[in-house]
This record gives C-alpha cells, structure tokens and sequence, in this order.
C-alpha cells in the first residue's frame, strides 16, 4: 500500500508535489501546534501589535496575542473542518449514492430531485441563516457544510454504480447468487472509493474556504482561533487601514489561507488527472 | 415545476427554521440586564402568545405565514423598525448590480482568455494562461477582495474605502454621480469578476476546444470562409452553449461570494446588511433576506432554462436541462 502510495506520488507534476509538501507541513503544525508555538495561543504574552521579530516571530494582535501561536493552533481548526466535512459528506453521499444507484426506482427518484435542489439553492445565504439560529460551535459549522457537500460524492458513487450494475462480471456475480453486500464489499467498493477519495480533497479545500468566509463574518466559532477569525479581529479593527498593522495581522493568516487551499486544489487536479485520463491536462 | 417544488422547500424551511430552534422567546424577553429578573405570569404568557399567534396550531400559524408572504409581508424588522420588504427593496439594488456586472465582466473576459487558449492550445500562451487562471480560481472572491482593498484603497489610495456612494455629496450632473457610483464599485466587481474568471476560462478553453476539432468546422475551413466567421460565427455560438448554462447555475456560489465580497468593503446591498441583521439578532430581517436570495437565484436558474432553449434549437420542448 505505502509503496504503491510512493509510486504514484513520483507521477506527480511540480505544483502536485508542492502541494502535497505544503499540507504535510500544515499537518506537522497542527499536530505539534504546543510544541512549536513558543507563546500562548489563546492569552497574551507582550505588548499588542507588535511588528513581527525579536520574541514574537509573527508579531502580536491587539491583545499581545502571539500570531504565530494563533496560526499554528488555527491550522487544526482548518485540518479539522476540512477533512471532518468531507469525511462525513463522503460517507452520507457515498451511501445515499449506493441506495439511489442500486435501488433504483423511487429512492432514486426522490434524491435526484434533492440533489438538483441542493444544487441550485445558493450555499452561503442558507449557511448564513443556519449558524443564526443553531448557533455557531465547530460542530454545528461542519454538520452544515456537510450538508452541502454530500451532493457531489453522492453524484459521483451514484453515476458509479449505474455503470458497474451492468458490468457483466457483475451480472455474473449476481448469477451466482452474489448478495448486495457481497457486491458491495467486494465489487463497488474498489471501482468507487478512489474516486469518492479525491472528490474529498476538493471538499475539504471548499469546507475550509467555506469556514474561513463564516468565521470572517464574525459567525465562525469564537472559542476556536481560525484563521477565519483572526481575519475579522483584524479587518474589525478600527485603524487597521491607517496603520501598518495588516502587514502581519492580515497578511499572515491570509498567506495560510490561500496556500493551504491552493496546495489542496493542485493535489486533487493530480489526483483527478490520475483516476480519470479523459480528462486531459 | 421543479423551481415551484424547490421555492416551497425553501419556504417551508423559513417558516420551520425559528420553530426548530431551540429555546423560547419569552425566556430572552424576560430576562433583560440590569432588571430584576421580571418573569411572565401565565396571564401573561397567554397574552402574549395569542397576541403573536403562537397558539394557533402549527398548520394555521403556517398558512397565514403563507398568505403573508404573497402579500409581499415579510415582516417586521426587530432592529430597523420598518418593514422588512421596504429594507430589502433599498438594499436589493446595490447587489444586483455587483452580482449582474461581474456576471458580464467575469464571463466576457473568460471566454475570449478561453478561446485564446483553445486557439494556442499547447503553445506557450496556452499554458501561461492555464497557469494563472487555473492559480486565481481557487483564490475565494473575499480574499482577493481584502488584497485590493489594502492594496489599491487603503495603500494607494486610488479609490474609496467602503460604502457605494459618497455621502451627502452635491453632484452637479447625473453622470457625476455614476462616476461615483462606478468608482465606489470598482473594486468589489473586481473581485468577484477575477475570482469567477478562472472558471469561466476553463469551461470555455475545454468548449472552444471540443467544437474546434469537430467536423463542421473543418468543412466551414475548407469552404474558405473567412477567419472571424469560422471563429464568430461557427465556433463561439457552439462553445457558448455550456457556458450560458454555466453562468447561472454557478450564480448560487456567486452570490455567496458577493455576500462576503460586500462586507469587506461595507458596500450596502444584501450581503452587509445580512451580516448586521445576523449580529443584532434581527430574525426576520435575517429570514426575509434569506428568502429573497433564494428566490432570486432560483429565478435566475429558471431563466436559464428558457435562455438555453432559445439558444439550442435542438433542445425543443424537453422539460428542462437538469432532468435526468
């Protein structure tokens, strides 16, 4: 499995590579956040807005809060909501997409229509609306994006399953009296999950967006420091475009941000290249 | 009937939405700061739920809400004190106007970057487009929007900082005033263009592409037709196809990027006043928007609809596109 892993990995083009180094160090951050930050991430330790250098490598925010520590602590939140959302929209749309593709007939009906629902209604607004009245805690953020995340894995397993159950070796199996989890396990399984498996990575690069541009709202969780949230305490600062403030306040969770998610987008436009040739460059 | 279906849906879960929500309104009501904790009596309580209709059982609290709403009564706003509809109606205005410029800015531009590349396809202009666009496509609209503000308003300071027109300012002509108006929406449709733009590119570059190799233009290259009509006529109006149909399906994302994009510049229109409506606790306002975008939306898919028919004859009177 590991070498198989290597190996496709030396398959990887430049920007792939890159990507894939960039969320293994954003990983090792989030993972060793106590370690590496030097200062408290949630109380002060100096002077507030202090430029980066000297004890504070990042500098500080208004509160004397160390930005390094911040970032380091934020990058859990991003890892968490990235990859609890598409983990749970993989495994809720997997499942709604084996039942509508094997099944057929009305359940197959009755979610196509919610997926074309769920495909037009706008995602932000209903977000929005949601984290108004239930409340903003992480949880309630990555059930939410979940729910509009499963539509695509569960297109995806569903379109799958259409194709493989006329497969002859399937009709075969079925012949030989192969039950549905037998087919399941054996057959759908393998020819589904690495395609579920890179959709994921899109989804958790739209699940981190997604909660970046909630928390930036001011309706992120406001006891986990994303880097959502370090944005809006920075752009809520009154005298943030009179100063030089944002030169590290802003610029740094905003530098986290967009290399985080453009890493994750060049890993699956690889791994996307990788599980469907067709689609060309 | 498919968008009917999906407006109820949306309906019915405005209407469901604060009856879910856990908690009762007369527990916030009584217990304000700096009071003695003045509890309702269940006089009352009784007074007050029949006074807002809370009594009634549900199915009938649902259909007033329902004649309400075709009535064009979204409300009370908490907050404003003034109708939700009349708030709305003021506010409307300014996001449409970002939503349908960078909509035609964003779709312009992509598809003549689009068809470039289609034409160099594997030659040097090919790739350093794909290359940028492909990078400025997954940079969200609200990012990009913070750059130019610091970049272009707060840094250089080429254009205003927030809002969407110079207050109490004495224009001497109208197009004085649209000057302003331009100059105050300049950067927030930039943003949200540049940040569509990748999108847009790729699904034209891969249209132009397709219809580039097919047979009927080779037979329009060797009828010896001009450049510009094999280009014009014969391959944009077959690659526009898809990106007609992509323009307003994506609308949904795009509102949500003009929601985030308004407030980083304070511009006025539904997305900022959502997120202050959302801080002040202004529930109806909150739901009345909420309404409103949807509908807007899911308009806006309807249209495409017709819009697609109209420009594929091929399509006839099938039910819709995304059936099936």
């Amino acid at each position: 499995m590991l070498v198989k892993i290597v190996e496709r990995v030396k398959e990887f083009s430049l920007p792939g590579k890159a990507g894939l180094v960039v969320i293994l160090v954003v990983l090792l951050v989030a993972i060793l956040a106590p370690c590496i930050s030097i200062h408290p991430h949630n109380i002060s330790s100096g002077p507030p807005l202090v430029p980066p250098g000297g004890g504070h490598p990042l500098g500080t925010d208004e509160l004397g809060v160390d930005l390094w520590a911040q970032i380091c602590y934020g990058a859990r939140v991003s890892l968490l909501v990235g990859f609890g959302t598409a983990l749970l929209a993989a495994l809720g749309g997997g499942l709604m997409g084996i039942v509508s593709g094997y099944l057929g007939g009305w359940p197959d009906k009755v979610l196509m229509r919610l997926i074309d629902i769920m495909i037009i209604l706008p995602d932000l607004p209903v977000m929005i609306v949601l984290a108004a009245f239930f409340g903003p805690s992480l949880l309630n953020i990555i059930l939410v994006l979940a729910l509009f995340s499963w539509v695509f894995p569960a297109r995806i397993v569903r379109s799958q399953i259409l194709m493989l159950k006329e497969r002859s070796y399937i009709k075969a199996a079925e012949t030989y009296g192969a039950g549905v989890w037998y087919l399941m396990w054996k057959h759908f399984l393998p020819e589904v999950f690495p395609l579920v498996a890179v959709n994921m990575i899109r989804l958790s690069g739209r699940a981190i967006v997604a909660e970046a541009g909630l928390s930036f709202l001011g309706l992120g969780d406001p006891t986990s420091k994303s880097w959502g949230l370090i944005i809006h305490h920075a752009t809520n600062f009154k005298g943030i475009y009179y100063t030089d403030f944002w030169k590290w306040w802003l610029l740094y969770p905003w530098l986290a941000l967009i290399i985080m998610v453009i890493s994750l987008a060049f890993i699956s436009r690889e791994l996307e290249r990788m599980v469907d040739p067709r689609l060309g460059r | 009937m498919e968008y009917l279906f999906t407006i109820w849906v949306v309906v019915t879960l405005n209407f469901l939405l604060p009856r879910a929500m856990p908690g009762d309104p007369f527990l916030y009501l009584s217990a304000e700061e700096g009071q003695e904790v003045t509890g309702f009596s269940e006089e009352q309580r009784q007074y007050y739920l029949e006074y807002y209709g809370l009594d009634r059982p549900v199915a009938g609290q649902y259909l007033s809400y329902l004649s309400d709403l075709l009535r064009g009564n979204l409300g009370y706003s908490l907050y404003y004190n003034e109708p939700v509809s009349t708030i709305i109606l003021r506010r409307l205005p300014w996001t449409t106007f970002l939503v349908i410029a960078a909509v035609l800015l964003s779709t312009v531009f992509g598809t003549i970057l689009g068809s470039i590349s289609a034409w160099y396809r594997e030659k040097w202009p090919d790739k350093f487009l794909f290359f940028c666009l492909i990078l400025l496509s997954e940079v969200p609209a609200f990012l990009l929007g913070l750059v130019l503000l610091f970049t272009f308003a707060a840094g250089l300071g080429l254009f205003p900082l927030s809002g969407a027109i110079t207050h109490f300012a004495n224009y001497s002509s109208w197009w004085e005033k649209l000057l302003d108006i331009l100059h105050h929406a300049f950067l927030p449709v930039m943003a949200l263009t540049i940040a569509r733009l990748g999108g847009m590119y790729l699904l034209s570059r891969n249209s132009m592409t397709t219809v580039l190799e097919k047979d009927y233009l080779r037979t329009a290259w060797a009828k010896g037709l001009p450049q510009k009509r094999i280009i014009f006529r014969h391959a944009l109006r077959n690659a526009m196809l898809p990106i007609v149909t992509r323009v307003f399906l994506s609308l949904g994302s795009l509102v949500g990027g003009a929601i985030l994009v308004e407030n980083v510049f304070a511009y006025p229109g539904l997305g900022h006043l959502m997120r202050e409506a959302v801080m002040v606790h202004d529930y109806p306002l909150v739901q009345g928007i909420f309404l409103v975008v949807t509908i807007c939306v899911l308009l806006a898919n309807f249209l495409a609809d017709l819009v697609y028919r109209k420009l594929d004859p091929r399509i006839g009177d099938y039910s819709g596109i995304h059936g099936g």
